[in-house]
């Protein structure tokens, strides 16, 4: 059986937290992960291969902060995919449906998202594959004090 | 309330000071509220309350041992006040302590019955500890003082869920449902909630009003969230069973995630067709309904994948041969491990390398795979341009991975080594050439190309972590650490020591593997404790969900962590952590010198040394930073939680020389039988600690439990024999029901009319060509006490061609042959040396030492052997 794309459950929770530390550097505990699950049970997918071992995830969210000025968003929190399991298109896959979830549930205008500047394999997974664009520069956004760059997706026709 | 005791009633003054207190207690004004509490305590230095509310006061600015004894004095000075024993059960609920927390909550209620606040707590007390009847209660009484509270509703619902009365629940929400009015659309919490109402009728098999309740609030847009409409359609029509709209209700999810290989299934199954075990007859008609899909889903690879699952012959061959030939073009790296799933049909593996060893040839022939002359339904144009040098390698690299999984290591091999002198950056290549020598069982070299390939790529995490996990498996324990430290926070003490924060189960089991292949059980225990400690901290997480999720009404996802909580310690990383602890704790329980060996073993190299004092200081440097801060501004709440003291530990000394090993070993092992009940190594771990602490019916049990699963397991037969032997050796038989239940389930086990040495010999000649049952049998000759030369004889038996002796067994054999100061254990390693050519693991420590000082050139010699 081939991968399978699908909403993330409760028992996915460990195998995405272990495939975030195996791929990613930026992790988080459990909770942060329950918290996700928690509040929007609909926006976090899973790819999982045919044993069911969880091989890419998207950890999204919704903005709870919105300014006044701003429209409704969507924040995606995380996401990866196993190096051995790329070029099969799942960060794409896993996107669309996050993104269909925030806009049929949240009617979210956008989705943002966080990145270190000198993070150039995922500055080149948003921007080129996923079509995310550079909204702004925010500077010493991490706790280390680096920069990150602002992205932002529409989500409007 | 009832007139106030003499000695809680404070004069005027003092009782607006007390409600002052309160105040700045409820608004964190630490500072002030300790003031005022000292000016109470100034002329009522025995006023229970406000000596509790100092303590809670301190506590929340750090100090917490001063805190507690003042809260405890409190409440000793005023025991019918609900003030002390809430105030109580909030320092223990902070100390995760919940049984003691709910206790003082119950008598907190006791005296104040309508506090709404302790009632709240109460129940996410009693959710914790899954008290769902006292749950019950609390929410009835919850519901009952404040009825316009949707929360409160919904906890009742919930709590009845919980407690298993689903047609209560019903009850519950369909009167809650009536008093509403006006719901805005879009209201997600609303929508939540009515797709939980959904499950409750259906999870009551009340099919047909779940449907009509889901399509009424999805049309109306009370239900938002499409997926979960959809799927929960497609679900409950599946269940009242196929028909055209069950059909299109799994197309629908098809058209939205056409990568949902159950989906399919759904779809298929409204057909009267089951995926998993087509027939010749329905063969056709599966295909037919992939196909379809595929041209109408071009981009979804699951159709034309499952089709290969289908198809047989000629038409498996024809689409395969696309399938590779697409995946080996566009170099995708998992298309071996995608197919491997076929390879359980001999057929279809036999196709996949004919074809691909075919793609192979014509590649280095110059050919193109598009050409006509080799057998294809889709006739392309013939090509006069060759094939881009990239597909030849992901070529070579398909088959290096098949022909290892074929145990034709050498091939594969081979066909690695043309692929990285064709072309030596692609990281993948090397990463499989790691695999490859560690299958062969060589350890160190397998780290050496995983390392190349990280080297390759420095950014890349994955190859990190993978470099890190093949030096653990070779030994390298600190030149992983160094590889780990390169993406772990640079603040941290150690990189461990982030992983750990971080809950990395698989660095925290692959460390502690690796001290325990060292010998260095003191340090193996230690991961292994950590890793409990984790799967604690998941454990205290769903608290708070227990009111967060209520007032957000995300009550399905609810339900579900309440689930995952109750089979928490099922996760196989829990699993292996306690069965590997339990074995060391066994180890050291039968012989307590192992734990000697073990400490002295650990004196550190010198590199390892000046690693520790580094860490150390970083974590001084941290406890300092955090005494600053605690110094310079004592206003700042803290909290109640406990911060987890100082380690006195790190090294698990103090686990290792613990007096009572078992003692540990079984609360390691405590949760796993009603959870794990289909391993067999959890029940021969059960069995081994048992029988241990003298309880033997537990210790029979196991046994019985582990012959339910397999039972001619080997090593549940060198149970059997070490049973029936410890047994019949007690002074005196186990007397009552429960000797007749040990001594028949023994019986049952191991017919008592057999003698346990025809038993071991019997075991032997069912499995003579089973190089594990060979093993256990020996093991069974020197548990019967036979002369150590007779079980050599046997043991060497494993070395019998047909005996089909692993790799893994080999080592285990050894470290057996060892432990019992075999005279023929060098004869036996230098045999294995020879046996399994190109491993590594064979070699004597110097030789390996050499190796891995080849492999590695920071770590040095008294690394290896230790």
């Amino acid at each position: 059986m081939s991968i399978t794309i699908r909403p993330a459950r409760v028992d996915d929770l460990t195998g995405m937290q272990a495939c975030n530390l195996q791929n990613l550097p930026e992790n988080y505990t459990m909770r942060y992960y329950l918290y996700h699950m928690m509040t929007w049970p609909a926006l976090s997918y899973v790819a999982t291969d045919a044993k069911g071992r969880i091989v890419g995830y998207v950890l999204a969210k919704m903005e709870e902060d919105v300014g006044a000025d701003d429209d409704v968003h969507g924040h995606l929190t995380s996401i990866s995919v196993l190096r051995s399991y790329r070029r099969l298109g799942l960060a794409k896959k896993l996107m669309l449906q996050s993104q269909e979830a925030m806009s049929a549930i949240y009617k979210a205008a956008y989705v943002a998202l966080h990145v270190r500047k000198t993070n150039r394999p995922a500055l080149s997974l948003y921007r080129d594959t996923l079509g995310f664009t550079v909204r702004d520069v925010e500077k010493k956004y991490y706790a280390d004090g680096e920069d990150a760059y602002s992205m932002r997706l529409s989500l409007r026709p | 309330m009832a007139s106030t005791p003499s000695k809680r009633a404070l004069p005027s003054k003092e009782s607006s000071l007390f409600k002052e207190l309160l105040t700045f207690y409820e608004t964190r004004q630490l500072k002030k509220g300790q003031k005022t509490a000292d000016q109470i305590l100034k002329k009522f230095p025995e006023h229970g309350e406000t000596l509790c509310m100092k303590g809670l006061i301190l506590t929340h600015m750090g100090k917490r041992d001063e805190g507690r004894e003042l809260v405890k004095k409190g409440v000793r000075l005023d025991l019918t006040s609900h003030i002390v024993w809430h105030v109580f059960g909030l320092i223990q609920k902070g100390e995760k302590n919940y049984e003691e927390a709910l206790k003082s909550y119950t008598q907190a209620l006791r005296f104040d019955k309508e506090n709404m606040n302790i009632l709240r707590d109460a129940a996410h007390l009693q959710t914790q500890l899954r008290l769902y009847d006292g749950l019950v209660e609390t929410r009835h009484l919850l519901l009952k003082l404040r009825p316009n509270l949707r929360q409160n509703w919904i906890g009742l619902a919930i709590a009845y869920h919980l407690n298993g009365n689903l047609t209560e629940v019903k009850r519950v929400l369909e009167q809650y449902e009536r008093t509403l009015k006006n719901v805005p659309d879009y209201d997600v919490e609303q929508s939540e909630l009515m797709l939980y109402h959904v499950r409750v009728l259906e999870d009551l098999g009340e099919l047909s009003e779940a449907l009509s309740l889901l399509d009424v609030n999805a049309k109306s847009r009370v239900i938002v969230d499409r997926v979960a409409i959809m799927e929960t359609r497609a679900r409950i029509l599946s269940k009242q069973g196929p028909t055209e709209e069950t059909e299109q209700s799994w197309r629908a999810l098809i058209q939205h995630n056409p990568d949902c290989p159950d989906y399919y299934k759904g779809l298929l199954a409204s057909k009267g067709i089951d995926l998993d075990n087509i027939t010749d007859s329905n063969r056709a008609e599966a295909l037919q309904i992939l196909r379809d899909l595929s041209t109408q889903l071009p981009r979804a690879d699951t159709p034309r994948r499952l089709a290969l699952d289908v198809s047989i012959g000629d038409e498996f061959q024809e689409l395969v041969r696309d399938y590779l030939l697409r995946g080996l073009k566009k170099g995708i790296p998992s298309l071996f491990v995608d197919v491997k799933t076929l390879y359980k049909d001999t057929p279809k593996w036999m196709t996949i390398e004919e074809l691909v060893e075919g793609f192979r040839e014509t590649q280095e022939n110059g050919g193109s795979l598009d050409d006509p002359s080799i057998p294809s339904a889709h006739s392309s144009p013939p090509s006069t341009s060759h094939e881009a040098p990239t597909t030849y390698l992901w070529t070579l690299y398909f088959l290096a991975q098949h022909h290892s999984s074929r145990d034709n290591h050498f091939r594969a091999l081979t066909l690695i080594t043309t692929a990285l002198t064709h072309t030596p950056t692609l990281p993948e290549l090397l990463t499989f050439k790691g695999r490859i020598l560690k299958r062969l069982g060589d350890p160190v070299e397998a780290s050496v190309a995983v390392n190349e390939a990280r080297l390759l790529d420095g950014q890349d995490r994955f190859l990190n972590t993978k470099a890190a996990k093949y030096k653990l498996r070779a030994g390298l324990i600190e030149d992983a650490s160094d590889i780990l430290g390169l993406f772990t926070k640079k603040d941290a003490p150690s990189p461990g020591a982030d992983l750990e924060d971080m809950q990395s189960l698989l660095y925290l089991m692959e460390e502690g593997n690796a001290y325990r292949r060292k010998g260095r059980l003191h340090q193996a225990l230690k991961k292994y404790h950590v890793v409990r400690k984790v799967f604690e901290e998941f454990e205290d997480d769903q608290y708070d969900f227990h009111g967060y999720s209520l007032r957000k009404s995300t009550l399905n996802i609810y339900l579900n962590l309440i689930a995952w909580e109750d089979n928490l310690w099922s996760h196989p990383a829990y699993v292996a952590s306690a069965i590997a602890a339990s074995q060391i704790y066994v180890k050291v329980h039968d012989d307590p010198s192992v734990s000697k060996d073990a400490l002295s073993s650990g004196t550190s190299t010198e590199a390892e040394k000046k690693a520790k004092k580094k860490a150390k200081k970083a974590a001084q440097k941290i406890q300092e930073e955090l005494k600053k801060a605690a110094s310079t501004s004592t206003n700042e709440d803290k909290g109640l939680e406990v911060t987890p003291p100082k380690d006195e530990d790190p090294d698990g000394f103090k686990l290792l020389t613990d007096p009572e090993p078992l003692e540990r070993a079984w609360k390691l092992l405590s949760p796993l039988p009603a959870l794990v009940r289909n391993n067999i190594d959890v029940w021969i771990a059960v069995y081994d600690v048992a029988v241990r602490r003298g309880k033997y019916l537990q210790a029979v049990r196991a046994l019985s439990n582990a012959k339910a699963l397999d039972p001619e397991h080997a090593e549940l037969h060198l149970r059997y024999l070490h049973f029936r032997k410890t047994y019949s050796a007690l002074p005196s038989p186990l007397s009552g029901p429960v000797g007749a239940i040990v001594s028949n389930t023994l019986s049952s086990l191991l017919p008592s009319e057999l003698s346990s040495d025809l038993y071991n010999s019997q075991y032997l000649q069912r499995h003579p060509a089973d190089a594990r049952a060979v093993f256990s049998a020996a093991r069974g000759l020197h548990l019967l006490d036979h002369p150590k030369e007779e079980v050599e004889d046997m043991i060497f038996g494993v070395l019998n061609r047909e005996a089909h002796l692993q790799l893994k067994v080999a080592l285990e054999v050894l470290a057996f042959l060892q432990g019992i100061r075999s005279a023929r254990a060098e004869e036996f390693r230098l045999a294995c040396d020879q046996k399994f050519l190109l491993s590594s693991v064979f070699k004597n420590p110097a030789e390996l030492a050499l190796l891995q000082r080849e492999g590695s050139p920071k770590e040095e010699q008294q690394e290896v052997i230790g």
